[in-house]
């Protein structure tokens, strides 16, 4: 079980709403795979380098998830079909990654504000 | 084929500049394609790779960082060419 990461970039045109839900249908995508997804961030729109489909600006998506290598066969599948996403990269994760929090997005929550707790009373 | 006269510009500095790998020195800094901050230090004005006689980086990571920097092009983070001016390099 390797862990890949793929960098896919959304049609400037989804914002909000539907860019939550094309991602979470992406992350969707990733589980009924029996993939582990350790990581979906939005990082938001930026200017692309380059017109990419003739947009210049995008909105960067980063997914890092461990899985067989056929499940990147298939994400790549649905994201080529996909219209609102323009390009797409995966690559093998290099780096670690804290232990997957799963659905508990919470606990992560939880830790942020403990963690900056912790420096306010150093500081 | 002529070679052509050899520029007449004295002798050749042999000692170049010693410059110390940056990620050598710090073993930290990872290369990353997604930290475009770092890898924009080795890409000139017209977006093409710096050579390592330039940079001062050691062969192992020239080569971890040319191929970040073709990937970060690859993801529209950085571009294939940019400035279009006409200054070289």
């Amino acid at each position: 079980m390797r862990t890949y990461e793929t960098l896919f970039i959304v049609h400037p045109d989804v914002v909000g709403d539907d860019l939550a839900a094309l991602i979470e249908k992406y992350r969707k995508v990733l589980t009924d795979q029996q993939a582990l997804v350790l990581k979906a961030d939005n990082w938001g729109s930026r200017t692309l380098a380059y017109p990419v489909k003739k947009q210049t600006r995008g909105s960067y998506v980063l997914t890092v998830f461990e899985g067989a290598p056929s499940v990147i066969a298939e994400f790549e599948r649905r994201l080529r079909i996909d219209e609102k996403v323009i390009k797409y990269q995966t690559v093998l994760f290099e780096g670690s990654v804290a232990a997957p929090a799963a659905a508990e997005k919470p606990v992560q929550e939880e830790a942020a504000p403990v963690a900056e707790e912790a420096a306010a009373d150093e500081a | 084929m002529s070679n052509g006269t050899r520029p007449a510009g004295g002798p050749r500095r042999r000692y170049g500049r010693r410059k110390v790998c940056r990620f050598c020195a710090e073993k930290s800094l990872g290369i990353d394609y997604k930290d475009l901050r770092t890898l924009r230090y080795f890409v000139s004005e017209r977006g093409k790779i710096v050579p390592r006689r330039i940079s001062g980086n050691c062969a192992e990571h020239q080569r971890k960082l040319t191929e970040a920097i073709k990937r970060a092009r690859n993801i529209a983070l950085l571009p294939f060419a940019s400035g279009l001016s006409s200054e070289r390099g």
